[in-house]
């Protein structure tokens, strides 16, 4: 079974250092509507439940924001989620019916039992968008997990990026999901931010530990081409001119996140992947399985899938989207087929971003060949370095170098 | 095709060739010549036919020789056979262009009407007369706003010694001049001499490589003739061929009957290789062979040294071939296979000079798509050993440890530069920094001035002319020629890295500046080196002495942050890309050295 995911494509704005695709609403009226985005969407689930005949492994609502989509709006995506993939293959065509041929939420009502609840579903959200009501949907259709965007709790640096919330409204907004009864929830950091130093990291990731989030992902800021932070900076990070906030470079960011690291296991959470830290049990396995190679389903304008050894994107444009798709067509771009060696060097790759690494046994399973037969020279002299290891049938990146993994990973390119 | 072409009287013949400074005008005056006698039809007419390669092309200046027959019917009424001879205008070509003019009996001085003669000039000049060549002074450029040709002439008479009152006032660009030009050929430069009937004595001034003819040698006949079925003996290396075809060029190649005394053409004779065919040589007919070549043949010896290396080790056949072919077209160059630690397996080039070595590694990575490592450039050092032995050593890493040396030798030029008087203390200073010894200095005119020095040539090499063209603001115009060899305090300079010795960066320098440099070096080489997921050491050695060290600090960070379903390709893209990067680094140890490092001994701000 593959994981689904889901992405929603608006925002209230745009953040400075956001490369997604997303449309601000403000100007949804301009590049498609979000009644585009949802015919489409109708016709995307249709069009893949063939892909899903045993339904999905795990959701993930992302974005863009959903929860910048008004109760109405959240209820109707999640109605057709619950109804396209649940898991209970029986059940889907009846209420696909129900669903979306009725129309209407009437003869949704004697379905409301059908949740995503025996799988991992989780929903990205905006602290500056989160209500009450939002929430009652979202736990309503089984979504147990919360991924909140906080960035940070220092005011002047979430201005800087163009953040519409406060710290205070993301203190707000965690209480709101644990008062929904959501018992997992991961709170998003960045670090290497204008004008952030060691102290003002130091003061959100305390924060944030001290909302007791079940996750935290700590993300270091890149500057992404095309972004208003990159035009901002175009020389680069470490290269500020004066007039500017200091833009803190690769050492700088090496520091923070290793004084995050150390913090956090202290903490008790385990350091599962590059970015990505979680009480025991409570790792994300959505994305786990994608970085243990599993097969993928992206649903919305720009997602990306990968099912069978294809890959691909939708077009990141909301109007084509809900075009293509209304006149029955895919809305593909981006088509590859993978060649075995591309999921090979793929399946390192990602494997390695994981402290549980890639197994041995996994790769012999899916390639009929022995890693360290295929990689002979390079893990020969990586072992020997000691960059990597070889442990429990496992091959695992040292952790003392997980934040340059590029430059061992790119032995397997 | 075969053609016949009448023979004329050598009284109807000139050869000539044209003497110019870079830049003065010298290819755009050859083609309104062609132009001009029609050889060429408009359409044919390529502009600045006589450089066919196009890096020439690029650079605007004449590498290889070339030339051209013209058909001119002057105003006498006669019809009258020029033969053009082109030379190359750079300082690496010395003996090349002696040979050409050797095979003329006069040439065109070409000065640019703004800028006056620069040292290049003087020294063809020198070399012209000589030879004993009628030289026509030619003012050209003179539609530029900036001409002044009084000025001009006033310095070819006080700088030369040249009468300058017949100069042609002449614009290459806008035609004016031509017919003058032309008529002054026939007018002043001397017919041909030499016995057509005595045995054959040509001289050999270029040649070039014929994939069905094998070598092609251009000629100039002094006494005899030469003609399809003639057994030949060159000279010089004693080689003997039959000749399978004469020729003159119309510009291409056109077959003729014979040459004979005072024409200027080509033979060709099966000659498998280009060595067999040496510049300045002397063609004899092998049944009956003249007593005495003709003066002047030297073998083309290489002055700068360097090692290519192909940045992919696979490539090094492909090098091996390329470099087999160039040398077929040129016999200066020379290489043999040489093997580095550093950088594997490639080859010792040697070259007359540091454009020739441009020239060639350029046409190696352009023509043959090599990706190539070249190594800084050294000159030959002689080595006297306390063991009595004399080595020549053209690679630094072949240098005996510092206990085995008697003394080291490096060679020194006569170096000629001339500049604006303002610009005498700068040039004072850059020689004394340089190491070069003051012989002579002359005032051209009130405000430009002739300064002779003995300059090390290692110093020439290093970046001498790069630091002549900035500190003079482009005036000041340099020539040289290969004067001694001389004793110095040289030593070997060794850069280790991780505390691993990089063969490919040593190099020979002065005592005296080994310790600046070597500083300046490990600085450089520490913005060059990508940080390295371990700390790497830098440091420059003279045998076992340290004498700067600096480190690049350990890589912090290389990574995706974010890495989730939609950026897997992306990010694998992006390793394979990284990967691809990395094969253009060598490895010594455990360190990864860009190309860039190699060439970084070569220039290093002082």
């Amino acid at each position: 079974m593959p994981g689904l995911y889901v992405h929603v494509p608006f925002c209230l704005q745009k953040c400075a250092y956001c490369a997604f695709y997303s449309v601000p609403l403000a100007d949804v009226h301009g590049v498609g509507t979000v009644k585009d985005y949802f015919e489409g969407l109708a016709a995307e689930i249709r069009l893949r439940q063939q892909d899903t005949p045993f339904g999905v492994s795990s959701l993930f609502i992302g974005g863009g924001t959903p929860t910048v989509l008004a109760p109405e709006g959240l209820e109707r995506l999640l109605k057709m989620l619950v109804s396209g993939f649940s898991g209970d293959a029986g059940l889907v065509s009846g209420l696909e019916e129900n669903a979306i041929g009725s129309g209407g939420s009437l003869g949704w009502e004697r379905q409301r039992a059908v949740r995503f609840e025996d799988i991992e579903a989780t929903s990205e959200a905006n602290p500056g968008t989160i209500t009450p009501e939002k929430l009652r949907i979202l736990r309503q259709y089984g979504i147990h997990r919360i991924s909140l965007g906080a960035q940070s709790f220092s005011d002047q640096l979430l201005r800087e990026i163009g953040r519409i919330h406060n710290a205070e409204a993301i203190r707000e907004a965690v209480r709101l999901i644990r008062l929904g009864g959501f018992s997992n929830l991961n709170l998003d950091l960045m670090f290497g931010l204008p004008g952030q130093d060691m102290k003002t990291w130091q003061e959100s990731i305390e924060e944030a530990l001290r909302l007791g989030p079940e996750h935290l992902s700590l993300y270091a800021l890149s500057l992404e081409a095309g972004t208003p932070l990159a035009k901002r900076y175009p020389l680069g990070q470490g290269k500020t001119s004066s007039r500017m906030p200091h833009l803190p470079d690769d050492d700088e960011q090496a520091d923070m996140y290793e004084w995050a690291v150390e913090c956090l296991v202290r903490a008790g959470y385990i350091h599962y992947e590059v970015s990505n830290f979680a009480l025991p049990g409570k790792e994300c396995r959505h994305n786990l399985e994608i970085w243990r190679g599993r097969d993928y389903l992206g649903l919305g304008p720009g997602a990306v899938s990968t099912l069978g050894g294809v890959r691909w994107r939708n077009l990141e444009n909301v109007a084509v989207y809900g075009q293509c798709l209304r006149n029955g067509e895919l809305p593909l771009t981006e088509v590859e087929h993978l060649s075995e060696r591309e999921r090979m060097t793929e399946r390192l790759m990602l494997g390695l971003r994981l402290s549980e690494g890639v197994s041995l046994e996994g790769f012999k399973q899916e390639f009929g060949q022995d890693l360290r037969d295929i990689y002979k020279d390079v893990l020969e002299t990586y072992l020997q370095q000691k960059l990597l290891s070889i442990e429990e049938n496992h091959l695992r990146l040292n952790p003392q170098y997980i934040f340059t993994a590029n430059a061992i990973l790119q032995a397997f390119g | 095709m075969r053609e016949t072409i009448v023979a004329e009287a050598s009284r109807n013949i000139r050869n000539f060739s044209i003497i110019a400074h870079i830049d003065h005008g010298k290819s755009t005056l050859a083609d309104r010549l062609i132009e001009y006698t029609g050889a060429l039809s408009a359409r044919e007419m390529e502009d600045q036919i006589l450089d066919t390669m196009d890096l020439e092309k690029e650079r605007g200046i004449t590498i290889k020789l070339q030339a051209v027959r013209l058909q001119y019917k002057a105003k006498d009424g006669q019809v009258y056979e020029l033969n053009l001879i082109d030379t190359p205008g750079h300082v690496d070509f010395t003996y090349e262009v002696s040979r050409s003019l050797a095979a003329c009996e006069g040439a065109l001085l070409v000065v640019d009407a703004a800028q006056g003669i620069e040292a290049q000039t003087m020294a063809n000049v020198y070399l012209a007369l000589e030879n004993n060549l009628e030289i026509l002074p030619i003012i050209n450029k003179i539609d530029l706003p900036s001409a002044e040709p009084e000025r001009v002439k006033q310095e070819i008479e006080d700088v030369i010694g040249l009468d300058a009152s017949e100069a042609i006032l002449a614009s290459a660009k806008t035609g004016v001049g031509v017919e003058e030009i032309l008529e002054a050929i026939v007018a002043k430069i001397p017919p041909p001499q030499g016995d057509d009937k005595a045995p054959l004595k040509a001289l050999i001034f270029d040649s070039h490589f014929d994939a069905y003819k094998g070598a092609i040698s251009y000629i100039r006949v002094m006494e005899g003739r030469v003609a399809k079925g003639t057994r030949i003996s060159m000279m010089a290396t004693h080689k003997v061929f039959e000749v399978t075809e004469v020729g003159v060029f119309m510009p291409s190649m056109r077959m003729v009957d014979e040459l004979k005394a005072g024409q200027v053409g080509f033979l060709a004779a099966s000659i498998k290789n280009v060595k067999d065919t040496q510049v300045g040589d002397t063609v004899t007919d092998a049944e009956n062979p003249a007593h005495f070549p003709l003066p002047g043949y030297r073998k083309a010896t290489p002055m700068v040294y360097c090692g290519l290396y192909p940045v992919d080790a696979s490539d090094y056949g492909e090098l091996k071939d390329a470099l087999e072919k160039l040398h077929l077209n040129d016999a200066s160059l020379v290489y043999e296979p040489e093997t580095s630690v550093a950088l594997g397996f490639g080859f010792r080039c040697g070259f007359l000079g540091l454009l020739h070595m441009e020239i060639i590694q350029e046409r190696l990575e352009r023509e043959y798509n090599l990706n190539l490592i070249t190594t800084a450039p050294s000159v030959v050092y002689k080595v006297k050993t306390i063991a009595g032995e004399t080595l020549s050593v053209d690679n630094p890493t072949n240098l005996p440890a510092a206990g085995e040396i008697e003394t080291i030798q490096e060679p020194v030029v006569k170096a000629t530069i001339m500049v604006p008087s303002d610009y005498v203390g700068v040039i004072m200073e850059l020689n004394q920094e340089k190491r070069g010894t003051y012989l002579n200095m002359e005032y051209l005119s009130v405000n430009r001035v002739s300064l002779t020095y003995e300059l090390p040539l290692s110093e020439i090499v290093y970046d001498y002319f790069d630091e002549l063209k900035s500190r003079t603001k482009g005036y000041a115009s340099l020539d040289y020629e290969l004067a001694d060899y001389k004793e110095a305090d040289l030593v070997k300079l060794d850069i280790y890295l991780n505390d691993e010795l990089v063969d490919a960066l040593s190099f020979i320098l002065h005592r005296d500046k080994a310790y600046f440099r070597g500083r300046k070096l490990v600085e450089k080489l520490r913005g060059i080196i990508p940080r390295q997921l371990f700390e790497v050491p830098i440091q420059a050695a003279i045998g076992t002495r340290i004498i700067a060290r600096e480190t690049v600090r350990a890589l912090r960070k290389d990574v995706l942050a974010k890495c989730y379903g939609g950026d897997i390709s992306r990010k694998r893209k992006l390793l394979e890309k990284q990967k691809e990067g990395k094969k253009r680094m060598k490895q010594v140890g455990n360190v990864e050295i860009p190309q860039d490092a190699f060439m970084a001994v070569l220039k290093i701000d002082e």
